[in-house]
């Protein structure tokens, strides 16, 4: 029997306020897969597919995706997320686990100047992750370093603006903060692939493969991959063979546990005894005060 | 894992690695947005070394793929690559988008020997699963044209 430790961000001494959560999670673990970048679509059958499709292929977690594009000119609402039991009636379980899949709610900041992102918005408090798309050099250094946000996508669609330093990429693997690369732009045209595999490389060169994530930006339920079809490609962007699947797996989870604690501001400690035999749903939650 | 032989009597000294199967094994199922289309084996052997050409070129391309197993009601091939080519040709499967202009999806079903990637209990289940099976080189029958 052994301990693992998962931990989230570890707050500042300052953000600790009163007691602190621990949850002690006992059973069984497998690897859980997730794909934290499912894009919105009005259409809600479509919707519902590429769920269905997600839990068929044995994601345990995925997390629809509302692209926010900030203009300076006309003053725009932050979109608001459907309430998930509006868009589907019952969750389709998970293939291989007797869980219903998760749908969690995201939000994507495309910013081009940095008064687009306002962390203390309410607005932006109805999603469960955060994540920005800086397209300047000044924005990416300020988002890994400063803003308080969950991920930062690395564009794929085109040549990219800028070049990654060391500097910047660090500070944001010591907050916690991942960096996405998607891949759905790569299965749908030629000139995308080759600037996924461009940008995703570089990525992987600056970083070394710590805090990635990869995630299909889909809109239709072909353009999702299984879960080892992910780590296959990562294979394919200069990942080890353990990061690969970590990009797909456990580095999505640490992305949870961060939103959890920018959330409710204070820090959360997971620890999981790992036992042989699984024991099937027999979670057994305490809370320490 | 593999055992190695060394011959000691010459100067130099040889190693010969000894390898089970050289070969490794995809199940793949062709998904197609349009659910009636069907492929022979031919057309979907030429569909796969596309793939391959477009993602990784001629050495790619170059690659020997057999379709060893094709059911066409079903769309469901067993292909067989070799060791060396097996990262190449999952990953040009799973970027191939469309096939003559409808969407399509490659979905890998199992791939023989245990690698890195599977490291749980084995799971089955009705259709897609990823399972690990050891396919043995007697069941190749080579139904399909090179």
């Amino acid at each position: 029997m052994s301990f693992r430790l998962l931990t989230g961000r570890t707050p500042a001494p300052s953000r600790l306020c009163g007691p602190t959560l621990v949850y002690v999670c006992i059973g069984g673990i497998m690897s859980v897969f997730m794909d934290l970048n499912v894009l919105f679509s009005p259409d809600r059958n479509r919707l519902r597919g590429v769920i269905e499709t997600a839990a068929h292929l044995g994601f345990s977690t995925i997390a629809i995706n509302y692209v926010f594009e900030p203009s300076s000119k006309k003053k725009q609402e932050v979109p608001v997320p459907c309430p998930i039991s509006e868009l589907i009636d019952q969750l389709p379980v998970v293939q291989g686990r007797s869980r219903p899949i998760r749908v969690l709610n995201r939000l994507t900041v495309l910013m081009s100047d940095s008064s687009h992102f306002r962390p203390s918005a309410p607005e932006y408090r109805r999603f469960d992750l955060l994540a920005v798309h800086p397209t300047t050099e000044k924005l990416f250094h300020a988002a890994c370093m400063l803003y308080d946000t969950d991920i930062i996508c690395i564009s794929v669609t085109e040549k990219l603006p800028f070049i990654f330093k060391r500097a910047p990429i660090n500070g944001a693997v010591e907050r916690g903060v991942v960096f996405e690369v998607s891949y759905s732009a790569a299965i749908r045209d030629a000139t995308m692939r080759r600037y996924t595999i461009a940008n995703a490389v570089c990525l992987m060169d600056s970083c070394k493969g710590k805090n990635v994530i990869l995630s299909s930006a889909a809109e239709k339920a072909l353009e999702l991959r299984g879960p080892y079809d992910i780590t296959n490609l990562g294979l394919l962007f200069g990942l080890s063979d353990g990061d690969a699947k970590e990009a797909v797996s456990s580095t999505c989870r640490a992305v949870l546990l961060h939103a959890e604690t920018r959330r409710t501001a204070s820090g959360i400690v997971y620890t999981s005894r790992i036992q042989q035999e699984a024991l099937q749903d027999s979670d057994c939650r305490f809370r320490l005060t | 894992m593999k055992p190695v032989d060394q011959k000691e009597e010459s100067v130099y000294q040889r190693v010969v690695l000894k390898n089970a199967s050289p070969y490794h094994y995809l199940k793949v199922h062709l998904v197609l947005e349009n659910e009636t289309t069907r492929l022979t084996a031919v057309e979907l052997k030429q569909f796969i070394i596309t793939g391959l050409k477009t993602l990784h070129g001629e050495v790619g391309a170059a690659l020997n793929v057999d379709v060893l197993k094709y059911d066409d009601d079903s769309l469901t091939a067993l292909l067989r690559v070799s060791s060396r080519g097996l990262v190449k040709l999952w990953s040009s499967l799973t970027l191939l988008g469309s096939y003559q202009n409808q969407a399509c999806a490659f979905r890998v079903l199992q791939v023989s020997r245990p690698t890195l990637f599977f490291n749980g209990p084995v799971q089955y289940s009705q259709n897609y699963h990823w399972g690990v099976t050891e396919v043995h080189p007697e069941q190749e029958t080579n139904t399909c044209l090179p």
